[in-house]
């Protein structure tokens, strides 16, 4: 049933990001972005939907999972570019976002939805959820800060290049692209951190141990210094290009640490071990 | 009571020399005085002019154009030589194209619709313009607004300062809080500085060679002068550069940028070259974060949307040419319609008439019945006769033939009063038969 709903809420969001993308190519067609944001407003409400329901089919042990990592940081990524949207007029920033969306959504349609089977005692620890909510939101807005950055460097590439052509006139100002990236990547740090230390202290009372040198917890650490260091070279005044190509190098490294750790069987104490064998399925 | 055209005669950019439309101009008062003057000539029912430093065009709703003429050629004869003449379509066609800025001298440019919006509400204030100024104004408001929402007219920069303003907004978004530097004294760097308010920029910081020169500019565009010593402080400070001074060579070198840019900490910085020789070193826009245009690089950006406007002028002027079409049918329809409904009034009567004969002689002789179907039948004989003649009426008046129409009501006698496609309605101009063919004298 949740599984349902949430191939629903995939239909929105391509919906969505046909709006969006519409509006890109025509920018005289308002009415397109408006659709668009309309259409993913529904599409988050439904997908939200979608994991309540399997919060209680699946006894919210799902979200351990990558499939169930990609469930909440596409929720979140489209919820946090709804979020900006209100303070920043950019809808030509949901041609880039809505279809992000919908790829890292894609993957989890297919295939059953089931739970795993015996829940560990790490994710018996009351912490946990908060721990799983907040690292899921720091992937979200660095996915954001990334969507964002891309268009950062096309736009620096038509108006260095002198290219003043259709992507010129449709992409926001490179100022405002700039400022945008650093805020995500200042709340997406913030909601890293507070994640990583909810795991230190779930770690040190589930394995009695805060640091047990897991590739999770060292991917981890890793990508935690690289955003703290943006956010630091931004303090020493880094802007532009290289604050851009930083970001995109950023969520790459995310990006392969997410998909390796959990990809390869008994490579982590963290989800994939838990991965039990397939309860069936609740309808 | 003769007939009534429209008539327009009028100058602009493209017929007479600037010192003629500037004798001719005429605004607030004496635009008024004029309307008034204009409305009491002889034979003429509506006039409205606009007026503007690019054109003097007088539109009056009268039996000839030589009012509209003499409101030239009584203030300066010379203006005689540079008067262009249309009448009818012609003319219609001529403010549409007007309103639409297709006539411009840069074609698109967006101040002519509220120009003539503007001399249509002074015409309409003095009671030049009545009811069929009103509709023909309306509608030209109206093509103006098509053309520029279903074509690209207004698109692109057109000028070099609006090339800098379109260039800076897409780096920085707005300027507030920003500084703009303008190195060298040249008048496309002030004109350019003056564009760029627009966007708010806080500062705006002058340096020059002579410092007496430098001074003076600073005021003008409301900055604040600087040394010439400290260009490279100074290139810390702002954000935008223009520079245009009349140096033979780079005044910025890439080393001096390169500097800049490590004391800036990569922040954009704009260098907007408008000098020739080139007063920037080209290696400078190579630089990371530097973004560097040169005259050319504008140049090809205005010529570029010259380029694109002309294309979308193409599909305005089709837009123009249904605009115009429409509005003459629109007036030529209302123009035959009296007769048809003279034509259908005179035949019903005679079909309600008859039926009541019959009925009379009849007597008593027929039930209701039979009462209703004759008088039934005296109406489809009226809707049956009648069907092929309303409809060719209606076609002939669509398609701008109004012979048929008078044909129709001399054939079935229909009054004078009733008959009018030609003559009385004042709406009828553009296309009578009689019109004379338009004409155009270009000087």
């Amino acid at each position: 049933m949740s599984l349902e709903l949430l191939r629903f809420a995939a239909g929105l969001y391509a919906v969505a990001a046909a709006g969006y993308l519409l509006y890109f190519a025509r920018p005289r067609h308002t009415l397109a972005a408006r659709f668009g944001s309309w259409f993913l407003s529904g599409a988050v409400v439904v997908h939200l939907a979608a994991i309540g329901l399997a919060c209680k089919e699946f006894g919210g042990l799902e979200w351990f999972t990558m499939r169930g990592g990609f469930v909440l940081t596409a929720v979140l990524l489209a919820g946090t570019y709804l979020l900006v949207q209100r303070f920043y007029h950019l809808p030509s920033v949901g041609a880039f976002v809505t279809p992000l969306t919908l790829i890292i959504l894609l993957p989890t349609l297919f295939g059953e939805g089931g739970a795993p089977g015996e829940a560990p005692a790490a994710l018996k620890h009351p912490a946990i959820t908060l721990h799983i909510m907040t690292a899921s939101l720091g992937v979200a807005l660095f996915g954001l800060a990334f969507g964002v950055a891309v268009m950062y460097l096309l736009q620096e590439r038509e108006v260095k290049g002198k290219r003043f052509g259709a992507l010129f006139s449709r992409l926001p100002p490179l100022n405002s692209l700039d400022k945008l990236t650093d805020r995500l990547v200042r709340l997406g740090f913030l909601s890293f951190t507070v994640a990583s230390i909810l795991g230190a202290v779930i770690a040190r009372s589930v394995w009695k141990s805060a640091w047990s040198w897991d590739p999770q917890q060292v991917s981890t650490l890793l990508i935690w210094v690289l955003y703290g260091g943006m956010v630091q070279l931004r303090h020493l005044g880094w802007h532009g290009r290289r604050y851009a190509l930083l970001t995109l190098s950023g969520f790459a490294l995310l990006m392969v640490s997410i998909v390796t750790l959990r990809s390869v069987p008994g490579l982590t104490m963290h989800a994939g071990e838990y991965k039990g064998p397939r309860t069936e399925v609740v309808k | 009571m003769s007939e009534r055209q429209l008539f327009l005669v009028g100058l602009s950019h493209k017929s007479a020399p600037l010192e003629v439309r500037e004798r001719m101009a005429l605004d607030g008062e004496d635009l008024k005085e004029a309307l008034r003057q204009l409305r009491a000539s002889q034979g003429v029912d509506e006039a409205f002019v606009v007026s503007t430093c690019n054109r003097v065009e007088v539109f009056v709703q009268a039996e000839a154009e030589e009012a509209a003429r003499s409101f030239f050629t009584s203030r300066a004869e010379q203006a005689g030589d540079h008067l262009y003449v249309k009448a009818g379509a012609e003319a219609v066609r001529h403010l549409f194209r007007v309103a639409a800025s297709l006539d411009s001298m840069v074609v698109g440019e967006q101040q002519i619709l509220g120009q003539v919006k503007e001399a249509y509400g002074l015409a309409s204030g003095v009671q030049a313009a009545g009811s069929f100024m009103s509709r023909l104004c309306n509608r030209a408001f109206a093509t103006a607004k098509r053309v520029r929402t279903e074509t690209g007219i207004g698109r692109g920069a057109t000028s070099m300062s609006q090339v800098a303003v379109d260039l800076v907004e897409k780096i920085f978004g707005d300027l507030k809080g920003r500084s703009i530097l303008l190195v060298g004294a040249g008048k496309m760097g002030a004109l350019s500085a003056k564009a760029l308010k627009v966007l708010g920029a806080d500062r705006v910081l002058v340096t020059n060679r002579s410092p007496e020169r430098g001074q003076q500019l600073a005021d003008q565009v409301e900055g604040r002068f600087r040394p010439w010593g400290e260009l490279e402080q100074l290139l810390v400070e702002a954000d935008v550069v223009i520079v245009s001074t009349g140096a033979p060579t780079f005044v910025l070198t890439a080393d001096m940028v390169r500097a800049a840019m490590r004391k800036r900490r990569h922040r954009n910085l704009c260098l907007i070259d408008l000098a020739v020789p080139r007063n920037v070193d080209p290696a400078c826009a190579e630089l990371e974060d530097v973004f560097g245009y040169d005259v050319d690089d504008m140049q090809k950006v205005v010529s570029a949307s010259h380029e694109a406007r002309r294309g979308e002028a193409l599909s305005a002027e089709a837009i123009v040419e249904a605009e115009v079409i429409a509005f003459t049918r629109e007036r030529e329809t209302r123009a035959a319609l009296p007769v048809l409904v003279t034509l259908r009034q005179r035949a019903e009567q005679i079909a309600r008439a008859e039926a009541e004969r019959t009925l009379a002689r009849a007597g008593g002789t027929l039930d209701d019945r039979a009462r209703a179907s004759i008088e039934a039948m005296a109406q489809a004989i009226v809707n049956k006769l009648l069907h092929q003649p309303t409809m060719r009426l209606k076609a002939s008046a669509a398609t701008g033939e109004s012979a048929l129409a008078g044909a129709a009501a001399e054939l079935f006698g229909l009054d004078q009063a009733a008959t009018p496609p030609r003559r009385g309605t004042p709406l009828n101009g553009a296309t009578a038969p009689a019109a004379p063919t338009p004409t155009e004298e270009d000087a």
